[in-house]
């Protein structure tokens, strides 16, 4: 049995996906059975494809425990499914349900677990093999944290929680308030409630080892990595190069040397992290903490070398020693059991979610906030900064000048993005660790500040600061030749590019940085001739293999990263006789853009090699299973920018290039790759744009376009209108009529989404906006009380095939990303069903759809309504093709790929059970961030639960997103005016279960019209006790029923006491259908054990 | 640089192990870092490196900026540049890293394998010119342009490491881009260096005694470019006495009475007339008469020739800090530093991983009279790592247990050397 991670949330991303599945496919290599458990819909690993049976339940004891006796593994590998799987193999073990059930824990001992996370015990470990440890005290009570302070006596002091993910619950601490008001957090979040206040190593260096051991205790280092951010940052939220850079060989083999102490001392099999603080004036160490499993750190470091370390920890978990195993990079001939060595460097970026969350607290600290990463490969660190900073998509793809734009949002930004950043603001964002460091660094540079100034400010290693200076002086370098890009010569433009210069930074620099607003770029017409002087010249990147032995072998995975140097060797293109194919991937995990995009690539490719056509793939997310080595035909790991895209389709002479799955971020790609076309032809490459066309994507995606299609075909949307002005916005929405929906256009997931109910609000929302000509907001009529639905569907161009038809739990106005929705639907009657499908069918054929989209209706009584089209893969696909056990992805991969679906052998969808998908929200893990669903995206990932009744599909999706499910106790109501009458059955029904219920003083009067015996609690601005936070800290209450006047509307009372829910986990719902099913959950919650569902998909035949 | 240097001077592998006041002292190749000097030129001056099989390689000059040449190799460590830059082994030969980023942490004091540079040329992606280090003494180029060494750099060392792979290591020339006729000219007529007695050139050339007085077996390390760092890991288990190669038995147990012998490391040909054969004699009176014996790198194949097996030049060898090692007794894997362009020809198996040109030693009187077994192979090629003497004290590897650069996995074989020799001297069997 092979357990995986559970939802993508912050701190535990799609890497455990890429383990997984490797894990998966080592295992069944050899002959074994994989049982895989993972409530992640949006997997690749708990695809059938996968392991040979497959559960889609709750991560936790009991559900596995039921699992296990159904179907009597004979070993368990918990290693696989990071924390999240360590803490139910411990909980299994301890309890004695492995041995009862004779289970053998493989790849990890249950000892190593306990010496790696007891930070006391890990403590002795260190000490009894001569490595030193930050001089630290473990705590478990509030008196002891303040006796320890005074004994460590230096402050600041640093705060760490035993056993919990990414470090939540931890920081760096100033003074005795800081240090009662973290240590107390981290107290409740630690799995044994204990912190360790230790000594604070801020400002060393941070150095990675990914170790691996086997059974003979041979032991190697994968990987080696230096954190760019000193000590103080967690590893997760650093920059990250490899191999490490600024120390010596004597210094390394220091480091090595503890490392394979640890490992061999925690007498660990398989792959194990190892991480050291190092003072680079004194040569001093401390060990931070050792990770007794893959990680994130293991899948960068299987992506930065080509070695995959968790296909090798799954091999010896079953008893394989390293040498027995060949190095599957190199092949045969050579040996797993070798130290792979670079001749690139790597850089690792965190993906963070501020640009969504602009009132999230940017300070980076000891635990995580950032959603996902990206990797870039070069032969210098120069290019592989520049090239990760192009993947992150924040909407500048090269580094520009900081304005006062970049300091705030909102109006008024055009102007100040003409004025720079004022000196002391970047000496503040260079001091404070923040996604906006590394920005600050190169702005310091082109500012003139000296190495030795930033060093002082930032405490980040020289080495890496002389770089930043160089691409600073590169770019002046630009900006001072004299001559038109027209005529750049090839010296210049040949050393920019091996610098890592895209073609829109030099043109950007050569015509110095025009102030062009905010997030708004120079017109591409400037790259463009950098582009056609730069082939002119004939200079093209070179692409390099990463092949884990600096070319000492030949190697045969062909995973490649583009460079521009000497020569390059094509592996005999002009002898390949099978088309190829490029799939573009969907870059770092974001809100809004997580792994199910990487799961219909996944699709994408593997229909594409079924159809004996060559599958590349272009992609530059490390974490994920689209850039696993074996996956396409040849991997790319490049920035997915026109400019990266373009050099990898000339290089393929590939014939066809599919858009469609790789999210938003693939989509956005269609227009400007076709007005590039007539450049590619030129040289010999005749690429076809497959699926659906750049005019019906522009069609189904431009506003106006679509809505005149709608008016067409009959279609109702709701009304909207745009606006350039803030005058045009009041007029817009006067004209709709309140409440509306608004949103700027220029939107990933949301961004900025927000329902309005009076002018009040418009006006604070006015505040904060950003109004240009070209980037206008989008006022929308708000559809109250309706339903939300979901389509997923295919089309071949003849006919239409419709995956699934989703209900939303909420009302339209949540997001549908973070809505709860249902398979089938449940409250819809078959004709409206029916008016969706025709629907659906129509707008698929008369938009010309050649592919996979989804479509989202609301109905509101009986009108239908078509919100939105998107002409690409969806969030839901994977969670339509697991409910319904047909492969969207794939058969939508092949549609695209010309194949009709009546040539497909389609299976039918599965019927018996109903499936549930719920969100994960960051809440915990971001503070100043609303806790309330609302229309902008905030969910992080999913959850899914299946089974014959609804309420307990729905018990379990919500049991599986780790929030429990309350059982009795306390609840508390807080209902907005026009719920109140509403929520009385659903109050009634709590005081049946049994329910102590609290209520604020107006519902409370609701209540007991009706008979019903409440207690009143008081509002926090009333002052009076009892009052919600004060039972809320007196464990009071098990469940929230807070239903807020506007759904993340401007004014939001009731934040504190949602975000102090979050602190405590303590379920709440903020919709009344979600407290009405979860209140039915509760119900189903007593009706007996949950029967865990085996997911049942089959998988298309040729 | 202008930070302030606390570091020791030279090369004293005695110091702090004996009470004598006599323990020599000798030079390490980053001394001449220790005095001001000069910055290096600001001009840019274009290279070039050509291929004995045509290849053409532009970039930029950097150390001396003069004219090298000799046979090209490659190395794959990724930090420890300083260390093989002073490697006897690598005399006559240029050295290509692979590892992009050469010279990050700046050159040390203390820790050369050498009183001075040994490649005759240097290939590199980029040689760093703001070192970071605390202990850093100035830069890669400084140190090459001390040491008279010519350097070339922003050349693409990954396609030069793919045709020294595919072709076996060659010869090459570099120098200025404007004298490429020159260096046409010389490519043509430039003669292998394994023809030179490379042994005789690094090694010295009169025994010494490092650390007299101390309370071990005395030993004889003969010199054929021994690395610092095996003098040192020997000096702390035995009296050591370095001596030059072409010493002859009679002389170190007579004069010197020396107890247990040592061949180091080296570079060339084994097989080569001059004092590496010189050595091979000494090795093998040695073993033959029973004098616990162990050999390092060029000191592994001299014991392999000596118990009668052929030597062979590799294709490109190995070179670098990641070589896995299977010890054939224990089963495990040792990650290993390697240096070497010659293999012991494996009794069964053959000349693994030959040179194109196929030179080898061809067949060997066995000088020793004992058989000889394959104790450690390669776990990628196979080929030899090293070798027992059946019913002899004496052993050999072909890696460096001594690491510097490199992995410390190895490290336990001087023990084991040292416990050989031990309990030989006691007269347990």
């Amino acid at each position: 049995m092979v357990l995986g991670s559970g939802p993508i949330r912050i701190g535990q991303a799609a890497e455990f996906d890429f383990s997984g599945s490797q894990a998966c496919t080592a295992l069944r290599e050899d002959g074994y059975h994989v049982i895989l458990v993972n409530s992640n819909p949006a997997t690749i690993q708990n695809d059938p494809e996968m392991a040979d049976r497959v559960y889609i339940e709750p991560l936790l004891p009991d559900v596995i425990r039921s699992i296990m006796e159904k179907e009597r593994p004979d070993a368990l590998l918990a290693g696989m499914g990071g924390q999240t799987a360590l803490n139910i193999a411990t909980d299994l073990a301890h309890a004695g349900v492995l041995e009862e059930l004779g289970i053998e824990l493989i790849g990890s001992d249950l000892e190593a677990i306990d010496a790696a996370e007891d930070r006391d015990l890990f403590k002795k470990v260190c000490e009894s093999i001569d490595l030193p440890v930050p001089f630290a005290i473990a705590c478990n009570s509030m008196e002891e944290v303040l006796s320890a302070a005074t004994e460590i006596a230096t402050w600041p002091l640093l705060v760490r929680p035993a056993f919990t993910l990414g470090g939540l619950g931890g920081g760096t601490v100033w003074n005795t308030g800081e240090l009662v008001e973290i240590a107390s957090l981290g107290l409740r979040k630690s799995r044994i409630n204990q912190v360790l206040v230790e000594e604070s190593i801020l400002g060393w260096q941070e150095h990675e080892y990914e170790v691996m051991r086997d059974s003979a205790d041979n032991c190697i280092v994968i990987c080696t990595m230096e954190n760019i951010d000193p000590m103080g940052v967690h590893t997760g939220e650093s920059t990250v190069v490899a191999p490490q850079q600024s120390l010596s060989d004597a210094d390394h083999q220091y480091l090595r040397d503890c490392a394979l102490r640890l490992i061999r001392k925690l007498n660990i099999c398989g792959g194990c992290n190892c991480q050291f603080a190092w003072n680079q004036a004194t040569g001093e160490v401390r060990v931070i903490e050792v990770n007794p499993r893959v990680s994130r750190s293991s899948a960068l470091a299987s992506k930065a070398t080509g070695y995959p370390i968790a296909r090798m920890a799954a091999k010896i978990a079953v008893g394989y020693t390293l040498d027995e195993l060949p190095n599957p990079i190199t092949g045969e001939g050579t040996t797993a059991a070798f130290e792979p060595t670079l001749d690139y460097c790597v850089v690792k970026i965190p993906r963070w979610p501020f640009d969504k969350f602009r009132t999230a607290d940017r300070r980076l600290g000891t635990s995580m906030k950032s959603t996902g990463e990206v990797m870039a490969i070069g032969r210098c660190f120069e290019e592989a900064f520049l090239k990760a900073w192009a993947s992150l998509e924040y909407g500048e793809p090269h580094p520009r000048p900081l304005t006062r734009a970049d300091e705030s949002d909102g109006e008024g930004m055009a102007e100040r993005a003409h004025e720079a950043l004022p000196e002391s603001t970047l000496v503040e964002w260079l001091r404070v660790a923040t996604d906006r460091r590394m920005g600050a660094l190169l702005e310091a540079f082109r500012r003139g500040w000296s190495v030795e100034r930033v060093h002082e400010i930032t405490r980040i290693t020289r080495w890496f600061l002389h770089h930043f200076e160089n691409m600073a002086k590169v770019e002046k370098e630009i900006s001072e030749y004299i001559g038109s890009i027209e005529n750049l010569e090839a010296y210049s433009l040949r050393r920019w590019k091996r610098l890592g210069f895209s073609d829109a930074h030099i043109a950007d620099a050569k015509a110095e940085f025009p102030k062009t607003g905010w997030k708004n770029l120079p017109t591409p017409a400037g790259e463009s001739a950098v582009m056609a002087r730069r082939h002119q010249l004939g200079i093209h990147p070179r692409f390099r293999m990463v092949d884990s032995c600096a070319a000492e072998f030949a190697a045969t995975t062909p995973y490649y990263y583009s460079t521009y140097e000497g020569i390059d060797i094509l592996p005999d293109i002009e002898e390949r006789t099978k088309e190829r194919m490029v799939v573009i991937g969907s870059g770092p995990i974001r809100i809004g853009q997580g792994i199910e995009f990487d799961y219909s690539c996944v699709h994408a490719v593997k229909a594409i090699r079924e159809s004996g056509r060559d599958a590349i793939i272009i992609n530059n997310n490390p974490e994920t299973v689209s850039t696993d080595f074996d996956t396409s035909d040849r991997l790319y790991f490049e920035p997915l920018t026109l400019e990266c895209v373009c050099e990898v389709l000339i290089r393929e002479r590939a014939h066809g290039i599919l858009l469609q799955f790789g999210g938003q971020t693939a989509i956005n790609l269609a227009l400007p790759l076709e007005s590039r076309l007539p450049d590619l032809e030129k040289m010999n490459l005749n690429l076809k744009i497959l699926g659906t066309s750049t005019d019906s994507i522009d069609e189904a995606s431009d506003r106006e376009r679509f809505e005149s299609f709608a008016e067409r075909i009959g279609l109702k949307m709701p009304r909207g209108a745009t606006g350039t002005t803030a005058d045009d916005v009041r007029a817009a929405a006067d004209k709709i009529g309140f409440p509306v929906l608004i949103r700027p256009s220029y939107v990933l997931g949301g961004r900025g989404m927000e329902v309005l109910s009076d002018h009040q609000q418009l006006e604070a929302y006015l505040k904060e906006a950003y109004l240009a000509p070209d980037k206008p907001l989008l006022v929308d009529e708000y559809l109250g009380h309706a339903i939300e639905l979901d389509v997923d569907a295919v089309c071949d161009g003849q006919e239409v095939l419709i995956g699934a038809v989703m209900e939303h739990l909420e009302e339209a106005g949540i997001h549908s990303g973070d809505s709860t929705c249902f398979i089938p639907v449940q409250t819809i009657s078959p004709q409206m069903v029916e008016r969706v499908r025709e629907q659906t069918r129509e707008i698929g054929l008369g938009l010309g759809i050649i592919g996979c989209y989804n479509i989202q209706f609301a109905i509101q009584g009986e009108r239908l309504y078509v919100l939105e089209v998107n002409p690409r893969s969806s969030r839901t696909v994977p969670f339509v093709a697991k409910a319904t056990g047909v492969p969207m992805a794939r058969i939508a991969a092949r549609a695209t790929l010309g194949m009709l679906l009546k040539d497909q052998s389609i299976p039918n969808p599965r019927t018996d059970l109903v499936c549930v998908k719920a969100p994960v929200f960051p809440f915990i893990k971001l503070t100043g961030l609303d806790p309330a669903p609302g229309p902008e995206m905030k969910s992080t990932g999913e959850v899914m639960g299946s089974d014959p009744d609804p309420d307990v599909a729905y018990l379990k999706a919500r049991m599986a997103t780790e929030v429990p499910v309350a059982s009795g106790g306390g609840a508390y109501v807080t209902v907005r005016s026009a719920d109140k009458e509403n929520v009385v059955p659903i109050v009634k029904e709590l005081l049946e279960l049994g329910f102590k219920v609290h209520c604020t003083p107006g519902t409370a009067d609701v209540m007991r019209r009706h008979g019903l015996g409440v207690q009143t609690a008081y509002r926090i601005t009333e002052r009076q006790q009892p009052d919600a936070l004060n039972l809320m800290r007196k464990n009071e209450i098990q469940f929230i029923i807070n239903i807020p006047t506007t759904s993340g509307g401007a004014v939001r009372d009731g934040n504190m006491m949602r975000r102090l829910a979050v602190e405590l986990n303590i379920p709440f719902v903020t919709t009344l259908s979600g407290a009405k099913a979860e209140v039915s959950a509760i119900r189903a919650q007593r009706r007996g054990p949950l029967i865990p569902q085996r997911l049942k998909v089959t998988y298309l035949k040729d | 640089m202008s930070r302030t240097i606390n570091a020791g001077r030279g090369f004293c592998p005695g110091a702090g192990l004996v009470d004598s006041a006599e323990i020599p002292s000798f030079p390490d190749a980053a001394d001449l870092m220790l005095k001001p000097f000069g910055n290096p030129p600001i001009e840019e001056v274009p290279g070039l490196l050509l291929l004995a099989d045509g290849g053409r390689f532009e970039g930029l000059l950097f150390g001396a900026q003069e004219q090298a040449e000799g046979e090209l190799v490659f190395s794959t460590g990724m930090s420890g540049y300083q260390e093989s830059l002073t490697d006897p082994s690598f005399a006559g030969q240029v050295l290509t890293f692979t590892y992009p980023l050469i010279g990050n942490y700046g050159i040390h004091a203390q820790c050369s394998e050498s009183a001075r540079i040994w490649p005759r040329g240097v290939v590199v992606r980029q040689a760093m010119s703001c070192p970071d280090h605390r202990d850093s003494l100035g830069s890669v180029d400084d140190f090459l342009r001390l040491h008279g060494v010519t350097g070339i750099q922003a050349v693409d060392t990954r396609a030069i490491t793919r045709r020294v792979r595919e072709h076996g290591t060659l010869l090459c020339v570099m120098g200025r881009a404007d004298d490429e006729r020159a260096l046409k000219r010389r490519l043509e007529v430039l003669k292998a260096p394994d023809l030179e007695d490379l042994v005789d050139e690094v090694s010295i050339d009169q025994p010494v005694l490092l650390n007299p007085g101390f309370r071990g077996p005395r030993l004889g390390a003969l010199d054929c470019g021994i690395k610092y760092n095996i003098l040192r890991e020997l000096c702390r288990r035995f009296e050591v006495l370095w001596c030059p190669p072409d010493i002859s038995l009679d002389v170190l147990v007579n004069e010197w009475a020396i107890e247990a012998m040592f061949v180091s490391n080296g570079p060339g040909d084994p097989a080569h007339p001059g004092k590496a054969t010189n050595a091979r004699r000494t090795l093998a009176a040695a073993v033959a008469s029973g004098m616990p014996s162990m050999g390092i790198c060029l000191g592994h194949q001299l014991l392999g020739l000596a118990s009668g097996l052929t030597t062979y030049k590799m294709r490109y060898g190995h070179r670098g800090a990641n070589q896995p090692v299977l010890d054939l007794t224990e089963k495990t894997v040792a990650i290993t530093s390697q240096n070497h362009g010659f293999a012991v020809e494996d009794p069964v198996q053959g000349m693994l991983a030959a040179h194109p040109s196929g030179a080898n030693s061809g067949p060997q009187e066995n000088l020793i009279g004992a058989e000889v077994s394959v104790s450690h192979i390669n776990a990628n090629d196979r080929t030899v790592e090293g070798l027992d003497i059946i019913g002899l004290p004496a052993f050999s590897v072909q890696y460096h247990p001594e690491a510097c650069p490199g992995p410390h996995d190895a490290a336990p074989l001087f023990d084991r050397f040292s416990e050989m020799v031990s309990s030989t001297l006691r007269g347990d069997s």
